[in-house]
């Protein structure tokens, strides 16, 4: 029933006429009302963190009045230039690693007879699960230059003292960040294969292509848009993690942009040298978006559009065992060598000794559960946080969703615009803006769970939109109609009829911000205080001490309620709820 | 000054106080007086940089058991974060910690200057070691609230003491290339210090030889320790009481150089904020620290035991018996942006 469309769909709210004659005081209504309300809503949430961002970048920290220094200050260190430089290299290395993981898997998964597909889907589900800051520790563990596992097995093999690999490098900085991401484009290109139909690559094998020259002369030409769309949100991603270059590049000795960030967030505090220092990814990131339009207006893609047709699979023949082959290392590289190290340490008394019974040990997870002084509120923060900021999102995008889809009033596309809006905005960089806007008096939220839940909602808000928007766009208007003839008012129609058929993709909605929000660090780390500390920044802080085998014991637990969470989930939804979605 | 005041009127013989461990029913007056006030007040927050955190959470449970009805909670971060949260809080106006404690005593001479501390002498203070009284602010507004002097960690199952440094200019020696790990001076209190330390004994070329070893930079200075007993890293910058509590307690391999150019010492340091929102169990629990309960937890740990006549660890050296130095609160305050700063640009980061 949800998915009924009907050609007079989006023709039907236009009975809009009689309005240009109502006096002023009548259009007071309370869609109208509403509209005001939601967009207050947006101004606090995205709008007024964003101009204050804006604004102090050019304030003078004493003087309040107006300059340039700030810019100055942020520019005039060869290190900081570097730092913006390095992170760009940082950026594009990442995305070309992404695709490589990411496209080939998402093909292989759709459109192949590959053996062990859904042992590969359920891989890169656990990669959308482990957030990258442990995924991050897993190769501390597994690469680290003298200890780590992988070097160790190189020197009683080699008898060499020199690591075979080590993390602390760009090579691992990009890997970790690569493989803590790459789910993403999986995901978006999957998605996109699936809308293909066959009839373009039986036309080309007809005319005497073989299969892989098909693929890439027809099916990877098609899918095309969603590899662009995936590599810029990949970048995007990749430039504004926080964690892994808290771990990695630090000891690296590779400074990107969020590590000067914080030197600008130390002693002296500077937000206005780090809003000025910060204005440069919001442009890249605008740019990108720019060029990403660009290069998708140029050529038309509308096979992609619709369902419809026949989708074949590609039979590969003794090659599904090669495809098969790259997925498993792919899929152990994300996940399951770093999954594993982290369960074992989590489990020894010291992760270095590797895996011996009288290494075997609890005390890890007692300590965390019991005598660490945040770690247990921080669970129930982050969880938490998690849950409202999921409910809150995926509620206002309903709400937003549904008055842009019938257009209710006028001006709705800049609801949307703005509910979309904080997409391009790296998590960093949103905090500065929270902080800058409501940390200091006279808000003074600062140490607030307030603060840190405004924060994650506008963070996630366009996950929530466009899930909702595509769930409104699938039901038609004639129930709510019967609704209105019935004598309810909108708000009725939305609650009894719009939202109970759209229950399954607001849970779906539901749980793609709950998982990120639970571990969302990048947000969370200026903005925490000292008694709203949550799991990822606790976890920071073992990092930061040494402690691993207890950074991994208080990790694996919040795996453990994430997929407990999430398994309930699959339950009610279907386990493709991820997969299905573009 | 006028809680000082009341405070010292109220004293009791010392005897009282140096029969042990104190109850509830041997409480003085004047820490009674702190304690019911606390308890209207049910919490205090503590920021520490001086200690790990676990070591922290155990000085906050002997606390909650000692005066039931007050809860502790410990923030624990490396120095300079600690102290930027603390600057934020200021300026933010929305101060949420009571007290805090650090190895780096120019934060506590530089939050002097901004009047954001309150003056306080503890109880306590008379029965301090003297010359450690003697290392805190002369107006009582720090106290002295630990020493951890910064050495050497070696891996004694990689290194043979023969072979391990002796002093901090070997470590740039080029056969622990690889092998050396030190913490950033721009994250950690007494990494700072340890900066202007070298930067004054050897200049800046110290780091430029060091930086050939491509040491491992952590961000506190607490994680070296760790680093050398896994054997990631042979050598490393680490304070004492980590390298011994890890050696003899946990039977990790690691042992301690003190290095005969002379470990470096600073003083930690606690200070209450003038707009605590707890100011009396601030108050009732910068009197603990210097209480006989937490000289036996810093002893049994292998740290020097702040009250005077508590034995040290079997172990465990005399402050006296091995070179120190020390970096004098006002040039540090001076040095430290700089040494940063350069410490920033030769190592990249």
């Amino acid at each position: 029933m949800t998915s009924v469309s009907h050609p007079a769909a989006t023709t039907w709210s236009e009975d809009q006429p009689v309005k240009m004659r109502v006096p002023w005081h009548q259009r007071l209504q309370p869609a109208n009302l509403l509209w005001l309300f939601l967009a207050g809503i947006l101004v606090v949430l995205i709008v007024a963190p964003m101009w204050t961002l804006v604004v102090s970048s050019f304030t003078d920290a004493k003087t309040g009045g107006w300059t340039l220094n700030n810019y100055v200050e942020a520019y005039g260190k060869e290190r900081h230039i570097t730092a913006l430089t390095n992170t760009l290299k940082m950026g594009a290395v990442v995305v070309v690693l992404k695709l490589a993981f990411g496209v080939p898997l998402a093909w292989a998964c759709t459109r192949t007879d590959m053996p062990g597909r859904n042992f590969v889907r359920y891989s890169v589900f656990g990669a959308f699960i482990m957030p990258p800051y442990l995924a991050g520790v897993g190769w501390i563990l597994l690469a680290g230059p003298n200890t780590g596992w992988i070097n160790r097995v190189w020197h009683s093999l080699s008898g060499s003292t020199e690591p075979l690999v080590n993390i602390f490098s760009f090579g691992g900085l990009v890997l970790v960040t690569a493989i803590g991401g790459f789910f993403l484009v999986f995901v978006l290109v999957s998605s996109a294969f699936e809308m293909i139909n066959s009839e373009m690559e039986d036309a080309a094998n007809i005319l005497g292509a073989g299969p892989f020259k098909t693929a890439m002369k027809v099916t990877f030409p098609l899918v095309m848009p969603a590899i662009i769309g995936a590599a810029l949100l990949s970048f995007l991603g990749a430039i504004a993690l926080y964690g892994v270059p808290a771990l990695i590049s630090i000891p690296a000795r590779y400074p990107v942009v969020v590590i000067q960030l914080t030197e600008f967030f130390s002693f002296p505090l500077r937000i206005q040298v780090a809003a000025a220092y910060s204005i440069p990814l919001l442009l890249i990131t605008a740019a990108m978006l720019g060029l990403q339009k660009l290069i998708l207006r140029r050529k038309g893609y509308v096979s992609v559009s619709g369902k419809g047709g026949e989708r074949r699979i590609v039979k590969l023949g003794r090659w599904r065992w090669v495809l098969f082959g790259y997925c498993f290392f792919v899929v152990a590289l994300s996940v399951l060598m770093p999954m594993f190290v982290l369960l074992l340490a989590a489990f020894s008394d010291s992760w270095t000794t590797g895996f011996s019974f009288s290494n075997l040990t609890l005390s890890n997870f007692h300590y965390v559960l019991f005598e660490h002084s945040s770690s247990q509120k921080a669970l129930v923060g982050s969880i938490g946080l998690g849950i409202v900021a999921a409910t809150v999102a995926i509620t206002l995008a309903l709400f937003i969703a549904y008055i842009v889809q019938r257009r209710l009033i006028p001006f709705s596309s800049l609801l949307a615009f703005l509910a979309v809006s904080p997409y391009v905005v790296p998590g960093i960089v949103l905090a500065i803006g929270f902080y800058a806007a409501y940390a200091l008096p006279p808000i003074a939220l600062y140490g607030t769970y307030t603060i840190m839940a405004l924060a994650f909602i506008t963070r996630f808000l366009p996950i929530a939109f466009t899930t909702s928007s595509a769930g409104v766009r699938s039901i038609h208007p004639e129930m709510e109609e019967a609704v209105r003839i019935l004598g309810g008012g909108r708000v009725t129609a939305l609650r009894h009829v719009v939202g109970p058929l759209l229950k399954r993709t607001l849970a779906g909605g539901w749980l793609l911000i709950f998982v990120p929000a639970a571990q969302e660090l990048s947000t969370a780390i200026f903005l925490v205080g000292p008694t709203t500390r949550v799991v990822s920044v606790v976890l920071l802080d073992l990092s930061e001490e040494g402690e691993l085998e207890k950074l991994a014991a208080l990790g694996s637990l919040l795996l453990i309620i994430i997929v407990a969470v999430v398994a309930l989930g699959m339950k009610y939804l279907g386990r493709d709820f991820m997969l299905r979605r573009s | 000054m006028k809680h000082a005041i009341t405070y010292m009127a109220g004293l009791v013989p010392a005897f009282l106080l140096a029969a042990g461990l104190a109850g509830a029913a041997e409480m003085t007056d004047g820490e009674k007086q702190l304690y019911d006030a606390a308890k209207k007040e049910g919490s205090v927050t503590w920021y520490v940089s001086q200690t790990t955190t676990e070591f922290a959470d155990g000085m906050c449970g002997l606390f909650k058991k000692k005066y039931a009805g007050v809860e502790c909670n410990v923030v624990r971060a490396s120095g300079q974060v600690i102290f930027q949260r603390l600057v934020q809080e200021l300026q933010a106006k929305a101060i949420q910690g009571d007290l805090m404690s650090t190895n780096d005593d120019g934060q506590m001479a530089q939050l002097k200057e901004q009047g954001a501390l309150a003056q306080f002498a503890p109880e306590n203070l008379k029965d301090m070691v003297p010359e450690l009284r003697a290392l805190a602010d002369k107006e009582n507004y720090w106290i002295t609230s630990g020493v951890s002097p910064l050495v050497i960690a070696y891996n004694t199952k990689l290194v043979t003491e023969a072979e391990a440094p002796k002093n901090w200019t070997d470590l740039a020696d080029p056969k622990w290339k690889g092998q050396v790990a030190i913490g950033h001076p721009s994250f950690s209190g007494s990494v700072g210090l340890w900066t202007v330390l070298m930067n004054d004994l050897y200049g800046w070329d110290f780091f430029k030889n060091i930086e050939k070893n491509k040491p491992q930079i952590g961000r506190s200075v607490a994680d070296g320790h760790n680093l050398v007993a896994s054997g990631e890293r042979k050598v490393a910058l680490a304070p004492l009481p980590l390298i011994l509590s890890d050696s003899i307690l946990k039977k990790v391999p690691i042992g301690v150089i003190y290095p005969t150019d002379g470990a470096l010492l600073p003083p930690s340091a606690t200070a209450i904020l003038k707009d605590a929102p707890h100011p009396n169990a601030a108050r009732l629990f910068e009197n603990f620290l210097l209480g006989p309960e937490i000289a036996e937890y810093f002893a049994k740990d292998y740290r020097y035991p702040l009250r005077a006549g508590v034995p040290l660890a079997e172990g465990m050296r005399p402050l006296s018996s091995y070179k120190t130095k020390s970096i004098a609160t006002a040039d540090g305050i001076k040095k430290l942006p700089e040494v940063q700063e350069k410490f920033r640009d030769t190592f990249g980061i």
